[in-house]
């Protein structure tokens, strides 16, 4: 509310650029209309086509009311899982910030989500399957019998890909938590749970109902995974059904139906996660120093910590060294090879500036509001692109943009920006906590002095949302480079992305190829996310010397 | 900002090369493996080129059933001059839309199985479904569909799911064809032996069949032609089954609303001439459509042969693919 009253100061001759008070609220509103727009295109083509089916139909067809429950439950509980993994690890992480190798690890947790899937499974299944190294050692235990195929399957697999995310943003909301505080607890000697209670808990708590959010949708959107691993039609989610209705049958009646359950299940879910992650960030963060609290710095707490690390560590690594062994004797850096690598990162880096600029746009806008009906229009319609089934979408934007779609090369532009518009859920994740974490001193002062638009942005924002948005733009990017569904929607010219080489390679029997490629996108995916955390830490330009103050741990007042 | 340049960027791109040309462009809808670095597509480009004055242009779709719904969303209004890659599965849906041309060619050197007789589409090659199996992991794969569903549960499979694959469907038109009315119950009795049901041939035979996870995967009778020619590995083979084995005949067809309907009528005949049909054995990997004589490669006369092809009429799955589909689920969820 404070920078309504400060426009009289803000009406100086020399006006900022972009400090209008449109310029935060507009471009944001325009694009999460849009995204809904799309949406509703997508949906309502389908409905024109066919008109729908009794919804009683679908209460009375067994199958359909199999594959909701079971899309449901399996959502449930890989969600509660890799939250349940992802919160002590978090905490963990925070406890210890400085032992070696911590940085590679979290860039090999960034990796986790962006892999394309058939990779993973590969990966996965060298390690957890019938063959696999974990079989072997978990079979020999009396009573013990491992199956990967199954429900199990399913939940080890979103987990692989969903807790070291979840880990990731807790992490991040755990380590921007108001030094004050943690200053206070530190002083105090507060044991592991007070710690958790008084710091912790406050961090994580308003960027929890998003995360499990984003975690559920991810699940219950999931398709090749649960179909791979599931053993067989019983394990079949919503977005396997909407395929076959609209590929096999061509019904688009009950596509649209079951698009329409996916949306409001998901829908809801979102909706009640805004509203409850809206009252973040009111409390003060300027960073004085770092503090280490006392709970981690015991040889027992270390050891403990270092036992469920390690644990971690295996289930994370295992399987991207099962692709790397798989990978490298098929590894060869052919003409191809490096042809497609630029042509992905000439759809993926621009894809991914996209995804963080309209992420930032819908922030702006959700933070100048003041009805909370546009607050919440924004927050969920940036994350519709999760919710759509991409056929669904795809059949939407086909029929909206089609008469203008001349060439396949205006394809591509259509494929990168709907790369970053399927991004846009992540990236939003990353940067809403940062962005809110603003203390009101800091912006009241800001208003008085008028320092608004573009030098507000460099001179408040920036400084703090330096190291989330390189991590935003990594994901953002990393989405869209392992991405394989968007670009077969569209069609490409014969020249292959990255994904798209690695299917060429599949369906041409080039197995040692194919597994080659896996392994270079993978190794590509990894310099990605460990050169944009470069740019984004503030040591790149300021030099090695901050960094001895959050190592040093604060005299401790026993 | 920087994205709107760069999107310009694209654009001015994308103009550049389309003004290159004056010559008459051929644009034909078709899958990766056709198109792919390794498949036909670059040396049948590079052949027909030669003669026709022309350019072709691939748009690659991820698969058969993409090309039928791209087809079907663009209506008239499509790019497309021909589609190469749909299958007995999906042609008659695509017949039904009436967005396809009659052909001019003529068929009378096919060399299928089966008599082909068709005003719309072309077939380009075919093969049968069949288990591969891992010789070494299991030296003596059953000898019928009957001795695959009776044995004993600790002999694992791997599928593909009729609903989102062509093996997949594939599959549950053989069990059709062999059992009839009794197929659900002899699904019923494979049920235990399959380890999962995959998404697509690729997840499958990749993440699955070459990690040793079980011993048998559904693919092609000639998959070994490749392992045998390129990977120089005799490991994998297919397993031949008494009843015979199920057929599959990949086509193409001319659109109706294309400008361009001499020169995809020209493609067509060449498509059937040994310029085009050299590249299908061991670019494709499956049976050439019409007879090469001695230049098809060796290794296919190690491949199995079997005694009689299953076939049903494409209008006849069409008519009963959900009915099939549904009964399948049944008998695969109960």
């Amino acid at each position: 509310m404070s920078h309504q009253h400060c426009s009289r100061w803000a009406a100086a001759p020399h006006r900022a650029p972009f400090s209008r008070p449109g310029w935060r609220l507009w471009p944001g509103l325009i694009i999460a209309c849009a995204l809904v727009l799309l949406a509703t295109a997508g949906l309502g083509s389908l409905i024109l086509e066919a008109s729908l089916p009794d919804l009683s139909e679908f209460w009375r067809n067994r199958y359909l009311r199999t594959v909701v429950t079971f899309t449901l439950w399996q959502a449930f509980l890989s969600t509660a899982l890799s939250l349940l993994v992802a919160v002590p690890l978090a905490r963990i992480l925070a406890r210890q910030p400085a032992f070696p190798g911590r940085s590679v690890l979290l860039r090999l947790m960034e990796l986790s989500l962006v892999l394309p899937s058939i990779v993973a499974v590969s990966g996965l299944v060298s390690v957890y399957g019938r063959q696999g190294w974990f079989t072997g050692l978990a079979n020999d235990w009396p009573g013990v019998s491992w199956n990967l195929y199954g429900i199990n399957g399913i939940v080890l697999a979103h987990v692989f890909f969903n807790a070291p995310l979840a880990t990731r943003i807790l992490l991040q909301a755990i380590e921007s938590s108001p030094a004050p505080q943690r200053r206070i607890a530190v002083q105090l000697g507060l044991g592991r749970w007070l710690y958790w209670r008084a710091v912790e808990w406050p961090a994580v708590k308003p960027v929890m109902p998003g995360l499990a959010a984003l975690v559920f949708t991810l699940c219950f959107t999931s398709f090749a995974i649960v179909m791979t691993l599931g053993g067989g039609p019983a394990a079949t989610t919503i977005e396997v059904a909407i395929y076959q209705s609209l590929r096999f049958e061509f019904d688009a009646g009950q596509a649209a139906l079951l698009a329409m359950v996916q949306l409001v299940i998901c829908g809801v879910l979102w909706w009640l996660a805004a509203r409850h992650g809206l009252t973040s960030s009111l409390l003060p963060d300027r960073r004085v120093a770092s503090h280490r609290s006392k709970a981690g710095s015991t040889v027992w707490a270390r050891l403990g910590d270092g036992a469920i690390l390690s644990v971690f560590v295996l289930f994370l690594t295992m399987p991207l060294i099962a692709i790397l062994l798989r990978g490298l004797p098929g590894l060869d850096l052919t003409p191809a090879l490096l042809d497609a690598t630029q042509r992905s990162l000439a759809i993926a880096l621009p894809a991914g500036l996209m995804s963080v600029s309209a992420a930032l746009l819908i922030l702006a806008c959700a933070g100048t509001a003041s009805r909370p009906v546009v607050i919440r229009l924004t927050n969920v319609a940036a994350c519709l692109p999760l919710m759509i089934p991409p056929l669904v979408l795809g059949t939407g934007l086909f029929l909206l943009f089609r008469p203008s779609l001349g060439s396949s090369n205006e394809g591509l532009v259509m494929v990168t920006l709907i790369n970053g518009m399927m991004a846009l859920p992540f990236v939003l994740q990353m940067l809403s906590g940062p962005m809110g974490s603003l203390d009101s001193a800091s912006r009241m002062q800001a208003d008085q002095l008028g320092v608004q638009g573009w030098y507000r942005w460099r001179w408040l924002h920036w400084p703090r949302m330096r190291r989330p948005l390189a991590l935003a733009m990594a994901y953002g990017t990393g989405l869209s480079l392992g991405d394989f569904g968007v670009i077969a929607l569209f069609g490409s010219p014969g020249q292959p992305t990255l994904p798209v080489l690695l299917y060429q390679q599949l369906g041409s029997y080039r197995i040692d190829a194919a597994a080659g490629t896996g392994l270079w996108l993978v190794l590509l995916l990894l310099l990605l996310f460990s050169l944009f955390n470069r740019l984004g830490s503030p040591l790149f330009r300021a030099g090695l010397k901050n960094n001895t103050s959050r190592i040093l741990p604060e005299p401790e007042h026993a | 900002m920087l994205i709107r340049a760069f999107t310009l960027l694209l654009l001015a791109l994308a103009s550049a090369s389309a003004s290159a040309e004056k010559l008459s462009t051929l644009t034909i809808y078709t899958h990766p493996s056709f198109a792919a670095e390794w498949g036909p597509g670059p040396a049948v480009k590079e052949a027909f080129e030669k003669t026709c004055n022309c350019r072709i242009n691939y748009v690659v779709l991820d698969s058969g059933g993409d090309i039928l719904q791209r087809l079907r969303l663009e209506g008239e209004s499509t790019q497309a001059d021909l589609v190469l890659g749909l299958d007995t599965g999906t042609m008659e849906t695509t017949r039904q839309t009436g967005l396809l041309a009659s052909h001019k060619t003529d068929l009378s050197g096919l060399n299928l199985p089966i008599d082909w007789q068709d005003s719309v589409f072309v077939p380009y090659d075919w093969g049968y479904f069949a288990f591969v199996y891992d010789t070494e992991q299991l030296p003596n794969p059953p000898e019928s569909l009957e001795a695959l569903i009776a044995a004993p549960d600790d002999l694992k499979i791997i599928i593909q799911d009729p609903r989102t694959s062509t093996p997949g469907l594939g599959l549950l038109l053989w069990m059709r064809h062999v059992y009839g009315d009794q197929a659900a119950e002899k699904w019923q009795q494979l049920k235990g032996k399959i380890l999962t049901t995959t998404k697509s041939w690729s997840d499958g035979y990749f993440s699955l069949f070459m990690n040793g996870e079980a011993p048998m995967i559904l693919s092609y009778s000639t998959s070994p032609a490749y392992h045998m020619a390129i990977d120089k590995t005799e490991r994998y083979q297919a397993a031949e089954f008494k009843e015979g084995h199920y057929l599959q005949v990949e086509v193409a067809a001319l659109v109706q609303s294309s400008q361009q309907k001499e020169l995809g009528q020209e493609f067509l005949d060449f498509m059937l001439s040994a310029g085009f049909q050299r590249h299908i054995p061991l670019k494709n990997v499956m049976y050439p459509a019409t007879d090469l004589g001695s230049e098809l490669p060796d290794v296919f006369e190690k491949l199995i042969h079997p005694s009689a092809p299953l076939y049903f009429d494409p209008k006849t799955v069409t008519d009963n693919r959900r009915e099939w589909l549904n009964e399948w689920l049944d008998a695969m969820t109960r």
